[in-house]
């Protein structure tokens, strides 16, 4: 067991951006979902912005399903409830889909994208496993820092393992994904928009790691070692440990060691590494450290308004803050209050991230349509219409693969385990496919190179249009009326109804082909899956 | 934010969605045929195609070529290796024995020899090489390609703005283009193929009239869709459907068997040369920037060997490619650059290798922009270190903006985050400039 | 009496740079050491305290070194002969004999033809005693099946002097009648060359060295197989002996004990063993008895071996490779302590 960490030296002030007293917050105890409405709305009013109104039942459906699930409704799911007349439908929808096992492994796909990004590596096992065990983020946060390659979490050590061997990187990787904020910009000069943070921030974030290095399959860290630095008057500067806050890690003093010990400690070290062993543990860790001192006063702070914020990107498409990396004093949030209410709640409710994810989707604001009639769309961050997102590569994959089979597969007809479990093996067989799409982020443009795929590889297309009595196009082609083959092709991929435009027009399509049904059934079902309403969210 | 983002680039003249907006729409109907370059002259676009008729063909020397057997030969020197070092056509200059042809064509390349860029591994290398800096953990920084792309595409061009090709595995990884917070409308497209891409021939169960309809309808739904809903991020999307027509229909391109035997045969039979071949039908069907990976130069073990293979092949193929390139009258305007991760260690090892060594190693810059026949900097006799105008890759990389007639420090918004092209203060050297 | 088995390093002599070639003195410890320095060393390599002589007058690496009677002839990658006096160490003729790099020289036993081989792929037969032209031998493609240029690494002759046989890069090895210039026969090794198609485009290997056995019926060629990541010289040692009239390969010496390039390879006088060295980042020096084709002793030099000149006895070894030259005995110990004493 770590020492708790003790945090004394205040060098630089608290520095929390948009900070009210608790008092002037709404109370702790309103509802989530009504305290998001309160600010958002207050914003609105206060903007004089009408938002949009609340989206149809299908696309609530299908948004929830995305969120939750990670993957689009199937035409049943669709079909019941866009026909249920229950007033408390989507409160139950909601739950429906939390408590489903797609639940955890949507929250891991999605972390493991975002903590893992381009490292070719993945903390998929040990977020599942987090994600169904409903870990509080403060407890992951500490089992990736900490990285203990003996406790059971030990698959959380590839956070750390996979950028031992850059300080630099780790540091400010853990700045960004854990508390929010950029501080590379530190590194070589001050920060420029940031009056209070220094490199000694910078250097501080990073002396927490600098003792870490890899020895073969095993990361360990040292009990000695400092950081020294050129500031920027040229003089030679050694970094205490100190968080973004400011606040210093105090810690016992630590001799550099002889060389005797130094060549002992390589000696195990190679012996170690040979045996396939982990380094001993340090007497005094500076991860653990931060693990504990990260999660203290005005740190706290930070680190609940990062996850708050992310996860209101995810739902929301555009964060409370942004950039989301930027969520420093100078950079104030859309809505203050809204996100210290949050951070508050999620502090007082175990950093429940479910609990979260929960008040989220069940507020108006997250349930508006995405179209905006209107002359121009309004800024994104009055949250008055819901925001276009292009799907993560294992939400389009997994909706593809999904949209392509025999709605039969997932009748009423179906027991419920079964198309659980059926819709569960789509899923895994869409991770090869996943892999093949980019990771969307801000600024996401579509590449070509998805489009080329699409259009033209002969095994991808064969596998989506494949005549078979499961697939989608083996239903059509047998179907004896043009109108029900585009109906049923519709529900099966944009799970909705289609207006009277569109079955027209598309019936006109699908008869337009020809006698050949099969040709015709694959054009049809082309043209919807590539179609821009199954790239999105929206 | 992604729409703010380019309106923020704020470029001169037109905005580039504005035109592809116009453009594709029609494209999607039309089967325009690429090989023809017959572009349609519009006056008002005028000016912002001064810049855009600039091309770059990187030379990607992927594992790291050897400075002591290129441009910086160290003849009788303890570490200068078997090769002697002949005069070029340009008076006081010299380079390996291994590039006869390309010392008798000085006269439009620029040497530097002064390269310290401290990183000697073959990622890390790759990637400060390809970004012109180091990489920062939350920022995707665009790469070379990409940049030069934004800047310099053609927006009525219907050729791909950013090709890359890289076929070898050795260390494909390492070389991936990214268009970072570009985003991906200015990806590479990324061939592994012998010339054509992949993805890029209709499938063989469909008819062109059947590829046609699918398409149409697939963009009518779109635009339904979009009509509302208009982001950047939504735009894209039938955007990169819109360009896979125009990739389609330009598919000859790709097609090296269109060229007259001679042409073929000056490039040479192998895949490098075929590849610079496809590079340059590339550009002057208005691609701006193509990479062409010449794959893999780590000769740990029988460098010389090894050199002899490659850069024999290299001076073949790029005496050809610049041959070409003249013809045309396109060398005015296109930039020829050889680049790797790194250079190779003077000290010669017992396998008769050279190792990796990223503290004194050279580039070549030729043709748009470059004051010909000049050498900028150099190192000490035997090659261990830069003995006059060291620089690293960001110099480097604003000499080639500067090149193009690109400011190095114009800077793009990523929210409210301005990053220049080059790092802050980053200075071109202006003596390999025209 | 020689026997592997004996095997010990009496003399490992530092020297700058890498050693390509030697030719010894008969009788004698004193070498001309070809360098990459483009000198030649002249020195008693088993003196206290050596002091080379330096002859200076190529103007690259050099490959080749053989003696012809007091006349030393030399060949390097500048694509010269030299004629060099022993005594004096003046040069006495200089002879532009290729246009790329001279890769070997070979020298008839009885001292009278220079056999040189190049980069340009021409083998050519020299009057040793005044420098003229007697053969040139085509038989070679400049170019590898995959368009790359060709490299003609090594050449043998017989020890009753009728044979010559010449080995390249794609590993093929011609047989030519010394007297007419005729190719007689050919013999294929393409495991020793490695076209990697796939990870790195390019290609290692090629032969290095060849042997004719003391009858003439047998020939050793020797390089290096099959190499999986050619940045490296990974692959393993090895040679492969023919009975080359028949075309026949008798033996496939390759083991996983060595990896690198056979530089060199010597048949015992009595066709007891092959001696086959040469090395990687290190060096490498292996018997292989001819009856079973197997190893009988296999150490590591000191140093990768580029040359080697056994002595007639077959009782000593001297060696030079990447700065070192080194010298083994094979001798029974009591014989040993006895030419000490």
């Amino acid at each position: 067991m770590t020492r708790l960490a003790l945090v004394t030296v205040i060098l630089f002030p608290l520095v929390v951006p948009g900070f009210s007293k608790a008092s002037e917050l709404l109370p702790a105890d309103r509802p989530l979902a009504e305290v998001v409405d309160h600010y958002v709305s207050q914003k609105l009013r206060d903007a004089k912005v009408e938002p949009a109104a609340a989206a149809d039942d299908a696309t609530i459906i299908r948004r929830l399903t995305l969120d939750l699930a990670g993957r689009i409704p199937t035409a049943a799911e669709a079909q019941s409830y866009v026909a249920s007349t229950d007033p408390e439908k989507k409160a139950g929808l909601v739950e429906r889909l939390i408590d489903s096992d797609a639940y955890a492994r949507h929250q891991a796909n999605e972390f493991d994208a975002f903590l893992m990004a381009d490292m070719n590596a993945s903390l998929r096992d040990y977020l599942l496993t987090a994600f169904q065990e409903g870990r509080g983020w403060d407890q992951i946060f500490r089992e990736v820092v900490i990285a203990d390659q003996l406790s059971e979490a030990k698959a959380a050590a590839e956070f750390v393992k996979r950028r031992a061997k850059d300080a630099d990187k780790l540091a400010n990787d853990v700045s960004v994904m854990f508390f929010g904020v950029n501080v590379s910009c530190a590194k070589c000069h001050d920060h420029p928009l940031v009056a209070e943070w220094t490199q000694d921030h910078f250097y501080g974030m990073k002396s927490f790691f600098s003792r870490t290095f890899e020895n073969g399959d095993f990361i360990g860290e040292r009990d000695y070692g400092v950081v020294k630095f050129k500031t920027t008057d040229g003089d030679e500067k050694t970094a205490k440990p100190m968080l973004l806050s400011g606040a210093i890690v105090d810690e016992p003093e630590s001799a550099e060691p002889t060389a005797e010990e130094k060549k002992k400690e390589k000696e195990l070290l190679e012996k170690l590494k040979k045996d396939k062993q982990p380094p001993p543990p340090p007497k005094y860790s500076r991860r653990a450290q931060l693990a504990e001192a990260g999660l203290q006063a005005a740190d706290r702070e930070y680190f609940s308004r990062a996850i708050v914020n992310r996860l209101w990107y995810r739902l929301f498409g555009h964060g409370l803050v942004m950039p989301i990396d930027q969520m420093h004093p100078e950079n104030e949030p859309s809505h203050p209050q809204l996100l210290q209410w949050l951070a508050r709640d999620l502090q007082n409710h175990d950093y429940d991230l479910t609990r979260l994810v929960r008040g989220l989707v069940l507020s108006d604001a997250y349930a508006r349509t995405s179209r905006w009639a209107g002359d121009a769309r309004p800024r994104p961050d009055l949250f008055a219409v819901a925001a276009v997102r292009p799907l993560t590569p294992h939400q389009y994959a997994t909706s593809l693969r999904l949209a392509v089979r025999s709605p039969a597969r997932f009748s009423g007809d179906v027991s419920g385990d079964e198309v659980t479990s059926r819709i569960a093996s789509v899923e895994n067989g869409a991770r090869s496919l996943a892999n093949q799409f980019d990771q969307p982020g801000e600024n996401f443009q579509v590449s070509v190179t998805e489009a080329l795929m699409l259009s033209n590889n002969e095994k991808v297309t064969n596998e989506l249009l494949r005549d078979a009595g499961d697939s989608l196009v083996g239903d059509l082609k047998t179907l004896d009326e043009p109108q029900r083959a585009v109906e049923t092709a519709a529900w099966n991929v944009l799970t909705r109804e289609l207006t009277e435009d569109e079955r027209r027009l598309l019936t006109d399509f699908f008869v337009g082909q020809g006698d050949d049904r099969l040709t015709a059934s694959r054009q049809l079902v082309w043209s919807l899956l590539t179609s821009s309403e199954l790239r999105f969210n929206y | 934010m992604s729409q703010e983002l380019f309106d923020r680039f704020s470029s001169p003249g037109v905005s580039r969605r504005g035109l592809l907006g116009g453009m594709l729409g029609g494209a999607v109907a039309a089967t325009a045929n690429l090989t023809g370059l017959d572009v349609l002259q519009q006056p008002a676009l005028a000016d912002t195609l001064k810049r855009n008729d600039r091309r770059v063909i990187l030379l990607w020397l992927a594992g790291g070529a050897s400075q002591l057997e290129t441009w910086d030969p160290k003849p009788g020197r303890p570490t200068g290796g078997p090769f002697r070092a002949i005069q070029t056509n340009v008076p006081g200059v010299q380079i390996s024995e291994l590039m006869p042809k390309m010392s008798q064509r000085l006269q439009h390349t620029a040497i530097i020899r002064s390269l310290n860029t401290k990183i000697g591994d073959h990622g890390g290398g790759a990637r400060l090489m390809h970004l012109g800096r180091r990489d920062e953990s939350n920022l995707r920084l665009p790469d070379l390609g990409a940049m030069l792309a934004r800047e310099l595409s053609d927006p009525r061009s219907l050729a791909p703005d950013y090709v890359t090709y890289y076929t070898a595995t050795e260390g494909r990884g390492n070389a991936v283009g990214q268009a970072g917070f570009l985003g991906s409308r200015f990806a590479p497209m990324f061939l592994t193929t012998e010339a054509q891409p992949e993805n890029l021939s209709r499938l063989t169960a469909i008819t062109a009239t059947e590829d046609q309809r699918r398409a149409e309808m697939r963009s009518l739904l779109s635009q339904r869709f979009a009509a509302e809903r208009q982001t950047g991020a939504v735009g894209s999307h039938d955007e990169a459907y819109a360009r896979v027509r125009n990739l389609m229909a330009g598919e000859k391109l790709f097609d090296i068997s269109d060229e007259p035997q001679a042409i073929r045969d000056l490039y040479g039979p192998t895949l490098f040369g075929k590849q610079a071949l496809v590079a340059r039908r590339l550009i002057e069907a208005g691609t701006p920037f193509v990479k062409i990976s010449r794959a893999w130069w780590d000769s740990h073990g029988q460098n010389f060997e090894t050199h002899l293979e490659l850069v024999t092949e290299l001076d073949n193929v790029m005496a050809a490619l610049l041959d070409d390139l003249k013809a045309r009258g396109l060398l005015e305007s296109t930039l020829v650059v050889t680049l790797s991760e790194f250079g190779r260690t003077p000290n010669i090892n017992a396998s008769l290798g050279r190792d990796h060594f990223a503290k004194a190693w050279s580039t070549s810059l030729t043709g748009c922009g470059i004051q010909g026949g000049s050498v900028y900097g150099k190192t000490d006799p035997d090659g261990h270190t830069v003995a006059d105008g060291e620089i690293g890759a960001a110099e480097l990389f604003a000499t080639i903006f500067e090149a193009l007639g690109i400011d190095p420090q114009k800077e793009y918004h990523v929210g409210s985050r301005p990053v220049p092209l080059t790092d802050i203060g980053t200075l071109p050297v202006t003596e390999v400039l025209a | 009496m020689s026997n592997p088995q004996n095997l010990k390093v009496v003399k490992e002599q530092q020297q700058t740079g890498i050693l390509f070639s030697l030719a010894r003195v008969p009788g004698e410890s004193r070498l001309f050491v070809g360098a990459s320095d483009a000198n030649i060393y002249d020195l008693d390599v088993m003196a206290e305290k050596p002091e080379p002589a330096a002859l200076s007058g190529h103007e690259s690496y050099v490959t080749g070194t053989v003696l012809a009677g007091d006349q030393l002839i030399s060949s390097a990658y500048d694509g010269r002969l030299m004629w060099w006096d022993i005594e004096t160490r003046q040069t006495i003729r200089s002879v532009p004999a290729h246009q790329r790099w001279i890769r070997e020289l070979a020298v008839t036993p009885d001292g009278r033809q220079v056999i040189s081989v190049a980069d340009d792929m021409v083998c050519r037969v020299w009057d040793a005693a005044d420098g003229s032209l007697l053969h040139e031998l085509r038989g070679h493609a400049p170019q590898t099946p995959h368009h790359f240029p060709s490299m003609l690494y090594t050449c043998a002759v017989s020890p009753d002097g009728r044979f010559l046989a010449t080995g390249d890069r794609v590993g093929h090895n011609v047989i030519w009648e010394l007297k007419t210039g005729q190719s007689i026969a050919t013999v294929e090794t393409p495991t020793m060359y490695t076209w990697d198609p796939k990870q790195r485009i390019h290609s290692i290997g090629g032969v290095r060295s060849l042997a004719f056995s003391p009858d003439s019926t047998y020939l050793a060629v020797g390089g290096i197989g099959q190499i999986g990541n050619i940045d490296h010289l990974g692959g393993p040692a090895r040679v492969e002996v023919f009975d080359w009239k028949k075309n026949e390969r008798t033996y496939e010496l390759a083991d996983d004990k060595f990896k690198g390039l056979v530089e060199r390879l010597a048949f015992h006088p009595n066709s007891d063993w092959l001696l086959a060295a040469g090395g990687d980042h290190g060096g490498f020096i292996q018997f292989y008895d001819l009856e079973t084709g197997k190893a009988i002793r296999q150490e590591k030099a000191p140093m990768h071996v580029h040359d080697l000149a056994l002595s007639p006895q077959a009782d000593e070894i001297y060696a030079v490779g990447h700065g070192k030259i080194v010298v083994w005995q094979l001798a029974a110990e009591a014989e040993a302590a006895a030419a000490a004493g």
